[in-house]
């Protein structure tokens, strides 16, 4: 309990910075929509071949602006001596990832909240009737880019090529995720014939599962290197 | 007891051992009969680290910063106690201001702060003068004092004099990470910022 109520404290402390500066919501919204452009204007005005490559356009756009907010995990706590400030309250220092790793949750999807819907309408693909397929695959690869991700920037935060080296440790790791992410899209929008998006959820569920249990139990060896 | 020594001796890499931010990278030590090495967690309940920044955040205000320590603590904030922390290192007035309008001395002051609302034996203090007016220092002297009183073990390092540093039962010099207990009868002047072989180095 001790350990969820100072996760639950960072959660708070990070969410109430964020509101007040909105410095990570705004670059995020801004740079996945300017993605979203780019490939509309790129694959030009079929509107079927775009809804064919919805899904895959749709994570391309999610992993970026992912890494905006994920690179930004640690940095607020720059100015408060870095991760020093934290590690230096006692208690189980699995508290830091499990509070980052959730406020880097709420945050994606509050972006995808309004990137999903934006999406739709550029891409002329009408989401509503796939409304509830298309939050849990959201939800399930939202989990899963945070787990992976939210690791991997304690183990950069303090490199010197930190924006480099985050996404080139980062996007291997993230392969699972994100082919079960953009098959399950897919399959939502295009009619799930063969009944395949249940095996790719669960595909996702395990991999979140898996990569959040291994996460958690290393991080504080990753935190004391 | 209070640590003085040039810069680079090794006074805020000693305060974070003791603090458990650094390993030692051989032997131990032991903080209130705990192992630096084995129960580093131990003694984190027990210590408390002033450091130059503070463990501040620039978008939270006073109260929600100290509110934000208690939680970290692992203790639960009460307003009245956060209030009375306040009162006493000064910053009541300004208690709902973001951190990011203070000074460095008020930042200090808050950093100073987050001591208090903690129940600690052992306070770290690395330079706890800096960036202080002389009503700020005087709050340091009597904060240290009041530590002192309620049987808190205060380790403080610092190039300025002050009555806290004046006032320490044991003073250590530390050169190249060597410590030497000073005599009492010997003057600390001359380690201190005025100048001598502790002190400011000759040249650097």
């Amino acid at each position: 309990m001790a350990l969820l109520r100072r996760a639950w404290a960072i959660v708070w402390k990070d969410l109430l910075i964020e509101a007040r500066s909105k410095q990570a919501f705004n670059a995020m919204v801004f740079f996945a929509a300017l993605v979203l452009f780019i490939f509309s204007f790129a694959l030009g005005p079929d509107t079927e071949l775009l809804r064919e490559v919805f899904g895959g356009l749709l994570w391309v756009g999610i992993a970026f602006t992912g890494i905006l907010s994920l690179s930004r995990t640690y940095q607020n706590e720059e100015t408060s001596g870095g991760l020093e400030g934290l590690r230096a309250y006692p208690g189980d220092p699995r508290a830091i990832y499990l509070g980052k790793l959730l406020g880097n949750i709420v945050l994606l999807l509050l972006v995808e909240a309004v990137l999903i819907p934006a999406a739709g309408i550029l891409f002329q693909t009408d989401l509503w009737p796939h409304a509830g397929g298309l939050a849990a695959v959201a939800l399930l690869g939202t989990i899963g880019f945070s787990i992976v991700g939210t690791f991997y920037a304690a183990l950069t935060v303090n490199l010197r090529a930190r924006e480099v080296m985050l996404p080139l440790l980062l996007f291997p790791a993230l392969v699972p995720v994100l082919l079960g992410a953009v098959n399950a899209t897919t399959l939502v929008l295009e009619g799930d014939l063969m009944g395949e998006v249940g095996v790719w959820l669960r595909v996702l569920a395990a991999f979140d599962i898996i990569f959040f249990v291994v996460c958690i139990w290393i991080f504080p060896i990753a935190l004391e290197e | 007891m209070c640590l003085v020594g040039p810069n680079g001796a090794g006074k805020t890499t000693l305060l974070k051992l003791v603090a458990t931010l650094l390993h030692p990278s051989s032997g131990d030590a032991y903080v209130m009969g705990h192992s630096l090495k084995r129960e580093p967690d131990e003694i984190r309940k027990l210590t408390g680290l002033l450091t130059a920044r503070g463990f501040l955040y620039d978008d939270l205000s006073a109260a929600e910063n100290l509110h934000f320590t208690m939680r970290m603590a692992g203790l639960r904030p009460r307003n009245v106690e956060i209030a009375r922390v306040l009162e006493r290192i000064g910053l009541a007035e300004v208690a709902d201001n973001r951190m990011r309008t203070f000074s460095t001395g008020m930042r200090k002051r808050l950093a100073l702060g987050q001591l208090l609302v903690r129940s600690i034996q052992v306070a770290l203090l690395d330079e706890p003068y800096a960036g202080l007016d002389s009503q700020g220092m005087r709050l340091v002297d009597e904060i240290v004092r009041e530590f002192k009183a309620a049987g808190t073990t205060v380790l403080l390092a610092s190039h300025q004099d002050g009555a806290a540093v004046r006032e320490a039962e044991q003073t250590g010099v530390l050169r190249k990470g060597h410590l030497e207990i000073l005599p009492k009868s010997e003057s600390l002047s001359r380690h201190l910022s005025l100048g001598g072989p502790a002190g400011v180095p000759e040249v650097e």
